[in-house]
């Protein structure tokens, strides 16, 4: 008797600390979003230098230069652009290269009527992609984008939002508009290690300065 | 009494642990309001006999204008502007007239958000009115549309049509035809009023909304080719795979075997209660299994 009341208090003793540290490894481990997002010092650019050009009339439109890169200074952007086309499934390509962003060549071009389509990387493998910090844009702020006869378009985010890929707004995003527009879309929300996918794409609207 | 003490806490513990586990579900809720509530509205001037005229556009209830177009003659549409969508009202002047001078024209245009509207001068001079437009800005997948707005006062029935597809027949002087789907094209537009024709070339592509204006020009009929709005003729499908997840946060993992481990705990914990219980209730118990 003397032996078993030790035994006992014992075992129950070390269920407590076993219970305390399954909670403990089990709270700590629930909260993987506070790993903290490498921010490093990327400063704000200064905005692009050149003739802006002005809004084009909806009255037999002049052909518009061709994009050749994008400045958002804001969130130290500057990138050439390439040209993407869609997938043989009918999906939107993406630049091979995580460090620069594409333009869309079956929507319009920036600086014309309606809404032109800029893709670009959140991230690679390792480490951040050209638009790591693109949700970061808020209602305000500016984007350029240089066209090939050397001038500018300024935009003006006027929308900032997120959407799961499998509810993807492809009317908002792709469909017409009656002034120029700019769709800057990345990757964002949960990663699904399973698929090795983002489940959510990041969409920053803009419209041109007039 | 202890006993039951310790289990409630061990299941009020599991409980709250419970709680904490539902808590990142409730964070990854989207916000999926895409509306900035802002719409389109333009002005355009498509009274051949009405001279230049200063267009004004007025918040409703606000007599400081927000936007005001001066010297707009006959043929000129301004580009779309936006504005919150609301109540307003659109007021035409003679050109260099005073602001404060009572209007010749005016109409007020609700303005819904995600709509787009052209409010025009229409009209002979002397039966001057300004009528509001819908305009759209969806196309059926892979076509454009197009419709036609009759400005001509010269030439009072016209006849539209685009390549072989009519789109519009004996449309009268100031007045507009429905919009129409037609395949994506370059090709001529022929205006045929009586015996009389004009042919111009127009690229209609997908995806965009045009208006065609015919106007009197100073050698016969001018087509005016609005591009009202553009999107991607070819909408890619679904989402974009732009990420490779290198600053993704990782995985949590799965909660099982934390879980195990404060099972186990709580049957620990249990079994030695009940005995402590045991040999603390029934001492008599234990004294004869010590004989």
């Amino acid at each position: 008797m003397p032996a078993r009341r030790p035994a006992a208090l014992f075992s129950l003793a070390a269920g407590l600390v076993v219970i305390a540290g399954g909670t403990a490894g089990l709270l700590l481990t629930r909260h993987p979003a506070q790993i903290v997002r490498p921010v490093a010092g990327v400063a704000a650019l200064p905005a692009p230098t050149g003739p802006i050009v002005a809004p084009p009339q909806s009255a037999d439109p002049r052909p518009v230069p061709r994009p050749v890169s994008l400045t958002i200074p804001l969130i130290g952007v500057q990138t050439s652009l390439i040209t993407l086309g869609l997938t043989s499934s009918g999906a939107l390509q993406v630049p091979s290269s995580t460090a620069v962003a594409g333009w869309y060549t079956g929507s319009p071009k920036p600086g014309a009527i309606g809404s032109a389509i800029i893709v670009g990387h959140i991230d690679s493998y390792t480490g951040p992609g050209v638009f790591f910090r693109l949700s970061e844009l808020r209602p305000g702020d500016k984007v350029f984008v240089k066209r090939a006869d050397g001038t500018l378009v300024e935009f003006r985010v006027t929308l900032v939002q997120t959407y799961l890929k499998d509810r993807f707004p492809t009317q908002a995003v792709y469909g017409p508009t009656p002034d120029p527009e700019l769709r800057l879309i990345t990757c964002g929300g949960a990663f699904d290690y399973a698929t090795r996918h983002y489940l959510s794409n990041i969409v920053v609207y803009a419209t041109e300065v007039s | 009494m202890k006993l039951s003490r310790i289990i409630r806490r061990l299941v009020m513990l599991l409980a709250v642990s419970a709680l904490l586990l539902g808590l990142p579900a409730a964070a990854t809720a989207y916000a999926s309001s895409a509306s900035t509530g802002t719409g389109w509205i333009r002005l355009a001037h498509f009274s051949p006999n009405t001279p230049a005229v200063d267009v004004y556009l007025y918040s409703f209830g606000n007599s400081n204008a927000q936007i005001v177009l001066d010297h707009v003659a006959y043929g000129t549409v301004s580009p779309y502007e936006s504005v919150t969508a609301g109540d307003y009202s659109v007021a035409m002047r003679a050109a260099g007239a005073s602001p404060t001078s009572p209007p010749v024209l005016s109409t007020s245009v609700t303005i819904q958000a995600g709509h787009a509207y052209t409010v025009a001068g229409m009209g002979p001079e002397s039966g001057l009115r300004l009528q509001v437009l819908d305009d759209a800005l969806t196309t059926p997948v892979g076509q454009s549309l197009v419709r036609v707005i009759q400005a001509s006062l010269k030439q009072q029935v016209v006849t539209v049509t685009f390549g072989s597809t009519v789109l519009v027949s004996n449309l009268h002087f100031a007045s507009v035809s429905s919009y129409q789907a037609v395949l994506p094209g370059t090709d001529n537009v022929t205006v045929t009023a009586g015996s009389t024709s004009v042919h111009s070339s127009v690229t209609l592509a997908a995806g965009t909304v045009h208006t065609l204006v015919i106007l009197d020009g100073a050698n016969g009929l001018e087509v005016v080719n609005l591009e009202d709005a553009s999107g991607s003729g070819q909408a890619p499908a679904g989402g974009v795979s732009t990420g490779f997840g290198g600053t993704a946060p990782h995985g949590p993992g799965s909660p099982v075997p934390w879980l195990a481990v404060i099972g186990a705990g709580a049957l620990l914990a249990l079994t030695g209660g009940l005995r402590m219980r045991r040999s603390g209730l029934r001492p008599h118990r234990q004294l004869r299994t010590g004989i």
